[in-house]
């Protein structure tokens, strides 16, 4: 059944390659979309029944890997369905050639393949393999248009991001030598097998090991200090391509760091080591995603930042490693991919109207576009950590385990750093809601699809605050034990 | 065997050390290709026994690879990208370059200090081996830093690959072949995208000087 | 006491000769490579006794110092070609502390040397004294941790007792460090020699030269005394190099004394007439660099030293 999953996507690649029609290839990519999400539920359920799935000696999926395969083939569903109108605006409005759409969806199709393989494989080498692979995929993605601010982006982000993943690959390297007397043959850097037998590893190398992989794979989460392309990378990608970076990617750089996190709390029988790094690298990259935030000039740049910040905030609860901690950071995730993903739509139908990323250019907005505008709005509310959002039910219960694990302090410091935020976002981007529209530019009949996509999220959000479906709970109890050692 | 890997570790952070010290782009390639070679002939040493003492013959088609992919092809691909691109004679670097190869030498001293403060490694061979590739990997992070050409940043970049694969030879006897087999792909494929990158960054901006990419700040 | 006197007469008589053909290979390997015939090996020879027929030109504003350096210059070579060891079975002397000693032997001419450029009032002589008192300031440290590493090694600063030393262990095969101890003491040779690329000895544009612009002005008996203590320098720093390294010589005491004798001086000839043909071929496929150039040169070979200390001390442990 996993294996699907690959199947259709390079059935897709095929059919991108291979045909040129503009409708053609929007099919295509929504079909695949749909059926990637058809096959999710599947395995979903299989998981919540069986526990774990391997298969054909690489494929490994349990509740974790579950969980963030479910967001990034749900939020990859939304987009799919978002590009098709905004691609069609771009082209109308010139800006963008009917080849470059065939581009689009195969370099997307690779991101997403690359993503999959990074999330069921069950070797940590593959693994590695496939974050890697996203990165390459992306570049091009990244710098789309071809201008100058967008090459300089996209070459910041292949450039950090490369060394980035070579240090997480001597992470790896270093993961493997501590194994090297335990396990071998095919059992060879596989997560459950490291897992299980965590405790006769040996303690300095794995030590080592973490803190490569968490400088590299920090570097594509976006902690600080390795966070400074992406700032420049989310803003200048297209929207829907800013989505699936900040909702979907940062998170598979997280999972890569959560696995190790792990083994290694695992092995150490104590999580003070781990979570000494990963509360100060979370602490360090809060504050200074909240004090730049003050000065942004550019909305989507602000969005990349509050991701940033968020990301800082998984990190703190990982490193804490309570039940309660991981049970937050996990839901979290969810909310926070929901969240970002639509705002960084809504920011996309912003564009398409008023041409300009910088908030001075940007008037009027809830008089101009109600719907996009109400969305972004309330969005900004949400991602803001107001209720009755599920942001502020995830960061609610992740300061809440933060106080009970008896850090008053960095509890303390974490409230007001989100209370910075808050500031920033308000003081920075209600601006743009209110006032006379200076466009006078008719109205391009926009993305009638995007806006029904956004309005769909802005509801599950909106829901997730009071009420969560159960399989979600338990999928993500599921993970939680399965990570804190059952 | 530990003898030659133990030569064969010395001669590639000379070579480490000889990249810091060049200045011009066309001996960065060049002295790229001698250490990939020497990483080469590493690999063959360890491919030959493994092949007599066990029967795999895996390390020796990756030793091919090597050959092939980075001895022949990728510098290849770096000089037709260099020949290709605006030629401007400046400074290419920082600081001064006794300074960079100093500060080479401190990184090898920290190297040390860190490993052997590690119980677990082994004494002898084993750890001259593992500190001489762990440095490489941080001089090729140095030289990255270190040079404003684009064609710089991506040669740093494949030292860093390089330093981490004999990091896997000398400290485990290779990665399982998979992986192996995997990195080499995404090796080539970010080469070529880097390359294609330098051409784009070439026709935008008519230099390959990272330091021109100055307008996202903040 | 006898033969030790022997033994002294015997390195002093063979290094004064074999010193002029060290010059005569390297030149004779450049012009093969280039296709050229090229003057014959032993054309030094033929120079030195020419320039000793000839009537010297002194200038009328210079000091005793332009006088006494070239007397000084050899004399200073010729002591120190006692303290390094040409075969083990011919150790003239050796004392703890020889090392030191050689070095400033060496040293002491070379200042005279740079003092004389500056003698004559001449700009061109001035700048190859300044010159040449930079490199060798910068390629100093290099050499000196070096040789320290061998003695440490070794544990004694006489240079024969490091050969014999270096012998039981088998050369430079005994680790690995030690081929970046040969490469960085490959490098401080080339600069003390004033080769290419650090100095072209072939070049008549005084404003490249360095050390021929110190001699620039010198003629006759006093010109073929500088040449010959410059070519007797670099036969020892040469042997230095080979006999440090690659330390092949049979034992003492392997078979009768003379045999012994004769074949490790054969063997030396052999290792010298290598060595000079590496040099030749290193001369051949570098240009010269830039003056400010060198401490690139000289921070590269400092490092390896440094490195190769390292290994053999540090992390050997």
């Amino acid at each position: 059944m996993g294996l699907a999953l690959f199947m259709v996507a390079l059935l897709a690649i095929l059919f991108y390659i291979f045909l040129n029609q503009k409708t053609l290839l929007h099919v295509i990519s929504i079909s695949s979309a749909t059926l990637f999400m058809l096959i999710a539920f599947f395995l979903t359920r299989s998981v919540l029944r069986d526990g774990v799935i391997y298969s054909a000696g690489f494929f490994y999926l349990d509740a974790l890997s579950a969980m963030i395969l479910d967001i990034v083939l749900i939020i990859g569903w939304i987009a799919s369905i978002y590009s098709v109108g905004y691609l069609e605006t771009e082209v109308k409005t010139g800006k963008l050639e009917v080849s470059q759409i065939k581009l689009y969806y195969l370099l997307m199709a690779a991101f997403n393949f690359s993503m999959m393989l990074a999330l069921t494989a069950r070797s940590m080498g593959i693994m590695w393999i496939g974050i890697e692979a996203t990165t390459l995929t992306s570049v091009f993605l990244v710098g789309f248009y071809n201008a100058k601010k967008d090459l300089e982006a996209a070459w910041k982000y292949v450039i950090i991001c490369s060394v980035g993943i070579s240090l997480a690959l001597l992470g790896i390297i270093f993961l493997h030598l501590s194994s090297v007397e335990v396990l071998n043959g095919s059992h060879l850097l596989s997560w459950p097998d490291l897992f299980a037998n965590a405790a006769d590893l040996r303690s300095s190398i794995l030590k080592l090991a973490f803190i490569f992989t968490l400088v590299g794979f920090g570097t594509k989460a976006g902690l600080a200090p390795m966070h400074t392309w992406l700032p420049d990378a989310h803003s200048q990608a297209p929207s829907p391509v800013s989505a699936l970076l900040s909702g979907v990617l940062l998170n598979t750089a997280m999972y890569g760091i959560i696995r190790t996190a792990a083994i290694v709390n695992k092995n150490l029988g104590s999580s003070s080591y781990t979570g000494h790094l990963l509360i100060a690298i979370g602490v360090l990259t809060m504050l200074i995603s909240a004090i730049s935030m003050l000065t942004q000039k550019d909305y989507k740049r602000m969005l990349a930042y509050s991701s940033i910040e968020h990301m800082g905030i998984i990190t703190v609860a990982i490193g804490i490693f309570s039940p309660a901690a991981i049970w937050g950071a996990f839901f979290h995730m969810v909310n926070h991919s929901l969240t970002k993903s639509m705002l960084f739509f809504a920011s996309g139908d912003i564009y398409l109207h008023y041409h300009s990323k910088k908030i001075a250019n940007v008037k009027g907005l809830l008089q101009a576009l109600p719907l996009v505008g109400t969305v972004f709005f309330l969005g900004l509310f949400a991602i803001a950590g107001v209720p009755p959002f599920s942001i502020f039910a995830s960061e609610f219960s992740i300061i809440a385990a933060v106080f009970d694990g008896g850090h008053l302090f960095l509890g303390a410091f974490l409230v007001l750093l989100l209370a910075v935020v808050f500031v920033a976002i308000a003081l920075v981007l209600f601006k743009m809601f209110f006032g006379k529209e200076g466009s006078t530019e008719p109205s391009v009949a926009g993305n009638v699809s995007g806006e029904v996509m956004l309005v769909v999220m802005l509801v599950m959000i909106s829901v997730g605050g009071l009420y969560l479906p159960d399989q979600l709970i338990q999928l993500i109890s599921q993970a939680q034990k399965l990570i804190i050692g059952g | 065997m530990d003898y030659y890997f133990t030569v064969l570790s010395t001669l590639i952070l000379f070579t480490a050390f000889l990249l810091i010290a060049n200045k011009r782009p066309d001996s960065y390639i060049k002295t790229f290709r001698a250490q990939s070679l020497l990483l080469a002939l590493t690999t063959a040493i360890m491919g030959t026994h493994n092949l007599f003492a066990e029967g795999h013959y895996d390390v020796m088609v990756v030793c091919l690879l090597i050959i092939i992919l980075k001895v022949i092809y990728i510098p290849n691909l770096l000089q037709k990208t260099q020949a290709n691109v605006a030629y401007v004679v400046e400074k290419d670097f920082f600081s001064s370059i006794p300074l960079l190869v100093i500060l080479c030498c401190g990184i090898v001293a920290f190297t040390y200090f860190t490993l052997i403060s590690m119980e677990g490694m082994d004494a002898g061979p084993v750890n001259i081996q593992l500190v001489n590739s762990v440095s490489v990997i941080l001089i090729g992070l140095l030289f990255m830093i270190s040079r404003k050409r684009a064609i710089g940043q991506i040669i740093g970049l494949l030292v860093i690959e390089n330093g981490l694969y004999i990091t896997g030879i000398f400290a485990t006897h290779g990665l399982p072949f998979i992986v192996d087999l995997g990195i080499f792909i995404d090796l080539i494929t970010a080469v070529i995208v880097l390359a294609m990158m330098v051409f784009k960054l070439n026709d935008e901006f008519s230099s390959i000087d990272t330091n021109k990419l100055k307008k996202l700040r903040g | 006491m006898i033969i030790k006197v022997v033994a002294m007469l015997i390195q002093i008589i063979l290094i004064i000769m074999l010193a002029p053909l060290v010059n005569g290979i390297i030149k004779k390997v450049k012009a093969l490579t280039e296709k050229r015939r090229g003057a014959p090996v032993l054309q030094m020879y033929f120079d030195l006794y020419k320039l000793l027929q000839k009537s010297m030109v002194v200038s009328e504003v210079s000091s005793w110092v332009f006088r006494v350096t070239p007397w000084i210059v050899f004399a200073t070579s010729l002591t120190a070609c006692l303290f390094v060891p040409i075969s083990s079975s011919l150790l003239p002397l050796h004392f703890q502390g020889d090392l030191i000693m050689l070095i400033y032997l060496l040293a002491l001419g070379k200042f005279f040397m740079t003092l004389a450029g500056l003698d004559t009032g001449s700009t061109f002589g001035g700048m190859g004294s300044s010159r040449e008192v930079m490199i060798s300031a910068i390629m100093e440290p290099a050499l000196m941790v070096s040789l320290f590493t061998l003695g440490l090694f070794a544990r004694s600063t006489s240079i024969p007792q490091i050969m014999l030393h270096m012998q039981e262990q088998g050369g430079m095969l005994a680790h690995p460090a030690f081929i970046l101890l040969f490469l960085s003491m490959l490098v401080v040779i080339i600069a003390d020699t004033s080769r290419l690329p650090v100095d072209d000895p072939a070049t008549h544009l005084e404003l490249t030269m360095v050390h021929e612009a110190m001699i620039l002005e010198y003629s006759g008996r006093d010109l073929a005394l500088m040449e010959w203590g410059a070519a007797i320098k670099q036969l020892l720093l040469i042997t230095l190099l080979v006999n440090l390294f690659f330390p092949y010589d049979p034992l003492p005491g392997a078979a009768g004394m003379g045999f012994v004798l004769l074949a490790s001086l054969g063997i030396y000839i052999m290792k010298v007439i290598l060595a000079s043909v590496l040099i030749g071929l290193i001369e051949v496929s570098t240009v010269k660099f830039r003056l400010f150039s060198v401490p690139n040169l000289a921070a590269l070979s400092f490092i390896l030293s440094f490195i190769g200390f390292l290994q053999l001390f540090v992390l050997g442990r």
